[in-house]
C-alpha cells in the first residue's frame, strides 16, 4: 500500500537503527539509576549556595599543610586532593564546612561501567562511538517525522495539543507517550549528537589560554579570607579551585567556575587573568548535564521514563508495522478480466482484513475478483460490481492509499455500466464518522456508468456483526451464495459455561417482541460484571450473538433481548423454559462498565439496550445517584421492565426515571430530545466527573452523541470526545 | 637443639632484614601542563629508567581506562610483564591546555647516578610520543621546570622537604 513521506522515513529510520537503540535505551535505563543513587550518598552537598571560596580555602589551609586542588562535581561532591604529613598524595570527599575528609572515592560500580562503555561506544572505541552518536542522529530525526505524524493524525498543528481519540492499544499509547516524551528524547538525542561531535572533534573543545609566565606582584599579602573574588564566590558556581604550586610569584590560584576561569595572584587576590569559557563549552557543559541527568534527581527519572519509552516504542511500533504488512494485496486474476473490483482505502490496514475476507470468498465461488487500493483506481474492463471499502482519515479525509482516487476517478474511464456499493470503516467516537465514504459515494454517484445499489453501509469500530449484515444484503442483490468468510469466523474459539435458564418471560406475551431470560451457571465458577457481553454461538451457522449482561448475583444473569423472525439465536432463547441447559460464553467488556468511583450517573439505552443497566441498578449497593433515560415506542414496551424499575426507584438504587415514548404522542419524543431538555443537568452531571453510559442501537447512538456533543461545546466548551478520552462517556451499542 | 637453632638464626635473619636501612624517599609535586592540541584526553605515564635507560618502576600514570594503555608502546612492553601495582598512582585524563599536578616519590639514591625520570604521552587516534620529557634525576632538575616537546608544554617539580 501506498504510505506517506513521512510514515515511510519513520518506519525505514526505526529498522535502520533498531538495534542501537534497543542497546542505548537498554544501558540508558541502567545509568539513568547512576545519577539517582549518586545524590543519596552522605557526601551529597546541599548548601553549596551558603559557602564562599574564601571560606573553604581558609579552612582547608588551617586543616592541611600542602592542598593540591578542590572539586566539586555535577553530583555536588566535594573532592580534596592534598598532600599528607608523609608525602603522600591523598584524595577523599569533604565536608567544605570544617574541611575534614567524609569518605574515600570509590570505583564506579562495575555494573554502570559496563553500561558506560556500551552505550557510549559498544566497546568498539571510535567506531562505536560514531554508530551510537549517529544512531542518536537518527532517533532525533524518528522524533522529528513523529512530530509530523502527530499533526497528521490530529489535523494540523493545533490538533497536537488536542486528546488523542482511543483506538486500539498500540496505535494509542505510541502516540500518547510520543507526545509525553517527545521533548525529552529531542534533548537527549540533541546533547548525544552533541557530545558525540565534540568527540570527533567536528566541534573542537574548548581550550583556554590565558596570558601567564608573567610575574605577579608579591606585596602586599593578605590573608585568603580578604581575596574579594574569593568571598564573591559561591561553591555553587564553581568547578575546581587549584592552589597554587609552590610560593613563587608566578604560581596563582586557578579558578573554574560555571561560564568562566580566573587566574588570582596568591598573594593578594588580584584578578590576573580572566576568560570566559566559549559557548561551545557552556552547550557541552549543559549537553553532559541534560543527557546523564546529573544534577537533578527529577531529570534523570524524566530519562529513565524515556528510555522506558522508547523501548515500548520500539515494541508498538514494530507491531503497528507489522499489522500493516498483513494488508497485502495477492491478485490472481487481471485487472480487465475481473467483473467484480474491490477497492480499498486504509490508513492502518484494518479495513484489508475484511477486503480480503471478500476477495478471497468471491474466488472461491469461483468468481473472478480484482483487489486494489483506491489510490490505484484505473479503468476495468470486464467490471460489473464495485465494492468500494473505505476507512476515514483525521478530520473527514480520505486516507493515505486513497488521496488520489478523487483525480483518478476523472481521468480513467468505465466502458461498461457498474453497480456500486460502498462501506465505510470508523468509529463513532470520531466525530466525521465514515465521513469519506460518503464523498466516495457521492463521487461515484456522479460517474455515467454508475448504478448505485444501497446506501453507503457504514461499520463501527470493525464490528464482524455489521460487516455480516451488509454481506447479507449485497449478497441478496448481486444474487450470490455468499457465506461470512472462514477467515473471519474461526478468530478464536472461547471458553464455555453452562447455564440453566431460571426465569423466561417470552416474547409472545410482549408488545415489542422483547423479553428477558435469568440464566444461573451450573458448574464451577464464572466472573463477570454487567455491562460484559454473553456470546451464544449459533448451531446453524457458527456465528456468535453477544449480548449485553446484566448481572444479578454472583451466578446468575439477565440478558434482554428482541425477538427478530428470523432470527435463529433469538427464536430459540425465546423457546427456552425454566430449566432448559444452554452453553455460552463470557466476553470481558471493560469499557463499559460502571466504574466503581462513580458517584452520579446517567443510563442511557432504548429498547433491550436496558439490559446491562438493570443488573447496575439491582447492584448499586454503594447508592450512587443514578438516572436512567429510556427510549421505547408504548408505554406497553416498558411493562416488561416496570416492576424491576419501580423496586428501584422505591429503593433509592434509581434516583429518577425518564421515558421517551415515541408513538404515544403526536410529535414523536426520542431520548435524545429528553437530554437536550435536561441539558444544563447533563452537563452539570459530566463535570463532576459523573459518567454517561449509552446502549441500544447505533441509530440512537448516533442522535444521542451528537445532542451530548451539543451540550457539552455549549456548556462546557470542550467536544464529547473530550470526556470519552476520559472515560466519562461509555458506549456499547449494536 | 638443631631445631632452636634454626629458629634462632631465621628470628634474627628475619629481625636483620626488617631493620636494614631502606633508601630513604623524597616526595616531589610534579605539575604537567599540557598544549593546546585539538582532540582527546591524554595519557600520560611517568617512570623511572636506569642509566641504560631500562624501566625501573612506573612512578605515576594520568588516565584510568586500561583499553588505551597499549598505545604507550614503550612503557606497556615493560608493564605487560611486570608485576607493578599502579591503582594507586593512576588519575584522570586532562586534554589540550589543561595542567594537572601530581605527587610522586622517589628514592633519593636515584639522583645523580644517572638515573632518568621520563614522560610518555599518547592520545586516541594521534601520534604516540615516547619521550615527551626525559631528564636525568639530579638535585638540581628535580627542582626545575622542563619544557615538553610533545604534548606536554612543561613539567614542573619541586621537593616537598
Amino acid at each position: 500500500m501506498t504510505i506517506s513521506i513521512w510514515r515511510y522515513s519513520h518506519l525505514a529510520l526505526a529498522i535502520s537503527s533498531s538495534i542501537f537503540i534497543l542497546l542505548a535505551s537498554l544501558t540508558g535505563i541502567i545509568l539513568a539509576f547512576e545519577p539517582i543513587s549518586n545524590r543519596v550518598q552522605k557526601q551529597t552537598i546541599s548548601n553549596l549556595d551558603e559557602i564562599s571560596v574564601a571560606e573553604i580555602t581558609t579552612t582547608l589551609r588551617e586543616n592541611y599543610s600542602e592542598i593540591i586542588s578542590v572539586e566539586i562535581d555535577k553530583n555536588d561532591w566535594v573532592t580534596a586532593s592534598v598532600i599528607d604529613d608523609d608525602g603522600n598524595n591523598q584524595i577523599f570527599y569533604i565536608d567544605p564546612l570544617t574541611g575534614k575528609n567524609i569518605g574515600t572515592p570509590t570505583e564506579t560500580h562495575p555494573i554502570f561501567q559496563f553500561a558506560t562503555s556500551l552505550h557510549r561506544s559498544l566497546f568498539l572505541k571510535s567506531i562505536g562511538r560514531f554508530f551510537v552518536g549517529l544512531t542518536s542522529f537518527l532517533l532525533f530525526l524518528i522524533s522529528i517525522t513523529g512530530i509530523f505524524l502527530i499533526f497528521k493524525k490530529q489535523g494540523g498543528f493545533r490538533g497536537f495539543f488536542k486528546p488523542i481519540v482511543k483506538e486500539k492499544f498500540n496505535p494509542y499509547y505510541h502516540t500518547l507517550f510520543g507526545k509525553w516524551l517527545l521533548i525529552p528524547i529531542v534533548i537527549i538525542t540533541i546533547s548525544g549528537v552533541y557530545l558525540s561531535l565534540e568527540q570527533f572533534s567536528i566541534i573542537s573543545k574548548t581550550k583556554i589560554v590565558h596570558q601567564e609566565d608573567t610575574l605577579f606582584a608579591e606585596e602586599p599579602v593578605l590573608p585568603l579570607s580578604e581575596f574579594d573574588i574569593f568571598n564573591n564566590t559561591k561553591l555553587s558556581d564553581v568547578r575546581k579551585i587549584e592552589f597554587p604550586f609552590a610560593e613563587f610569584p608566578d604560581s596563582y590560584f586557578l579558578l573554574q567556575l560555571k561560564d568562566k576561569e580566573l587566574l588570582i595572584n596568591q598573594f593578594n587576590g588580584n584578578i590576573v587573568s580572566e576568560v570566559n569559557y566559549p559557548f561551545t563549552a557552556i552547550i557541552s557543559y549543559y549537553s553532559l548535564i541534560f543527557h546523564t541527568g546529573q544534577a537533578s534527581i527529577i531529570w534523570s527519572i524524566v530519562l529513565l521514563f524515556a528510555c522506558i519509552g522508547i523501548l515500548f516504542f520500539m515494541y508498538s511500533g514494530f507491531s503497528i508495522a507489522l499489522q500493516r504488512r498483513k494488508s497485502r494485496i495477492k491478485n490472481r486474476y487481471k485487472k480487465d478480466d475481473c467483473e467484480y473490483v474491490i477497492l480499498i482505502g486504509s490508513e492502518n490496514g484494518n479495513t484489508f482484513y475484511f477486503a480480503n475476507a471478500l476477495h478471497s470468498e468471491l474466488i472461491r465461488l469461483g468468481k473472478k475478483s480484482y483487489l486494489a487500493e483506491l489510490n490505484s483506481y484505473s479503468s476495468y474492463k470486464n467490471m460489473q460490481h464495485l465494492v468500494v471499502m473505505t476507512a476515514t482519515y483525521g478530520a473527514g479525509e480520505a486516507p493515505t492509499n486513497a488521496k488520489k482516487f478523487k483525480a483518478l476517478l476523472q481521468t480513467h474511464q468505465q466502458g461498461k455500466p457498474f453497480d456500486y456499493s460502498v462501506v465505510g470503516f470508523g468509529s463513532l467516537a470520531y466525530p466525521d464518522f465514515c465521513k469519506y465514504a460518503y464523498d466516495v459515494d457521492e463521487l461515484l454517484e456522479a460517474h455515467p456508468n454508475s448504478n448505485k445499489i444501497d446506501d453507503v453501509f457504514t461499520i463501527n469500530n470493525q464490528s464482524l456483526e455489521s460487516f455480516n449484515q451488509w454481506l447479507l444484503k449485497w449478497k441478496e442483490k448481486e444474487n450470490l451464495e455468499i457465506r461470512l468468510p472462514e477467515a473471519i469466523l474461526s478468530k478464536k474459539k472461547r471458553k464455555t459455561y453452562t447455564f440453566e435458564v431460571i426465569k423466561n418471560t417470552k416474547a409472545n406475551k410482549q408488545s415489542d417482541n422483547t423479553f428477558l431470560i435469568q440464566l444461573k451457571v451450573t458448574l464451577g465458577k464464572v466472573r463477570f460484571k454487567s455491562g460484559d457481553l454473553l456470546s451464544i454461538t449459533s448451531d446453524k451457522d457458527q456465528r456468535e450473538r453477544l449480548y449485553s449482561i446484566g448481572k444479578w448475583d454472583r451466578n446468575t444473569i439477565l440478558i434482554s433481548v428482541k425477538l427478530h423472525d428470523r432470527g435463529y439465536v433469538s427464536n430459540k432463547l425465546n423457546d427456552l423454559t425454566v430449566g432448559d441447559k444452554l452453553t455460552c460464553g463470557i466476553v470481558k467488556n471493560k469499557d463499559f462498565r460502571l466504574p466503581k468511583k462513580a458517584k452520579n450517573a446517567v443510563f442511557i439505552a432504548t429498547g433491550t439496550g436496558i439490559g446491562p443497566y438493570l443488573g447496575m441498578m439491582h447492584e448499586n449497593n454503594k447508592k450512587a445517584v443514578l438516572q436512567l433515560y429510556w427510549g421505547g415506542r408504548t408505554k406497553a414496551s416498558f411493562e416488561l421492565y416496570k416492576k424491576e424499575v419501580a423496586t428501584y426507584i422505591n429503593n433509592g438504587n434509581l434516583q429518577s426515571l425518564h421515558l421517551a415514548l415515541s408513538q404515544e404522542q403526536e410529535e414523536k419524543v426520542y431520548v435524545q430530545h429528553l437530554l437536550e431538555r435536561d441539558s444544563e443537568h447533563i452537563a452539570k452531571i459530566l463535570k463532576n466527573k459523573g459518567v454517561i453510559m449509552i446502549c441500544g442501537s447505533v441509530v440512537m447512538q448516533k442522535d444521542v452523541t451528537d445532542t451530548l456533543n451539543e451540550i457539552c461545546k455549549k456548556h462546557l466548551n470542550k467536544p464529547l470526545s473530550y470526556y470519552q478520552n476520559k472515560g466519562t462517556v461509555l458506549m456499547d451499542c449494536y | 637443639m638443631k631445631l632452636k637453632l634454626f629458629i634462632i638464626s631465621l628470628v634474627s635473619i628475619l629481625t636483620f632484614t626488617a631493620l636494614s636501612p631502606i633508601s630513604k624517599s623524597t616526595s616531589y609535586k610534579c605539575m604537567i601542563q599540557l598544549i593546546n592540541y585539538e582532540g582527546e584526553g591524554a595519557y600520560i605515564v611517568v617512570s623511572l629508567l636506569d642509566p641504560e635507560g631500562n624501566y625501573v618502576k612506573t612512578l605515576n600514570v594520568i588516565g584510568d581506562d586500561k583499553e588505551w594503555y597499549h598505545d604507550l608502546t614503550n612503557w606497556w612492553s615493560y608493564f605487560e610483564n611486570s608485576s607493578e601495582s599502579i591503582d594507586a598512582i593512576t588519575g584522570a585524563t586532562i586534554s589540550g591546555g589543561q595542567r594537572t599536578i601530581k605527587v610522586i616519590k622517589i628514592e633519593d639514591d636515584k639522583l645523580n647516578k644517572g638515573y632518568k625520570i621520563r614522560f610518555e604521552t599518547a592520545v586516541e587516534d594521534q601520534k604516540y610520543v615516547a619521550d615527551d620529557v626525559t631528564f636525568e634525576l639530579t638535585s638540581e632538575s628535580v627542582k626545575s621546570k622542563v619544557d615538553g616537546t610533545g604534548y606536554i608544554r612543561y613539567i614542573r617539580m619541586l621537593p616537598q622537604n
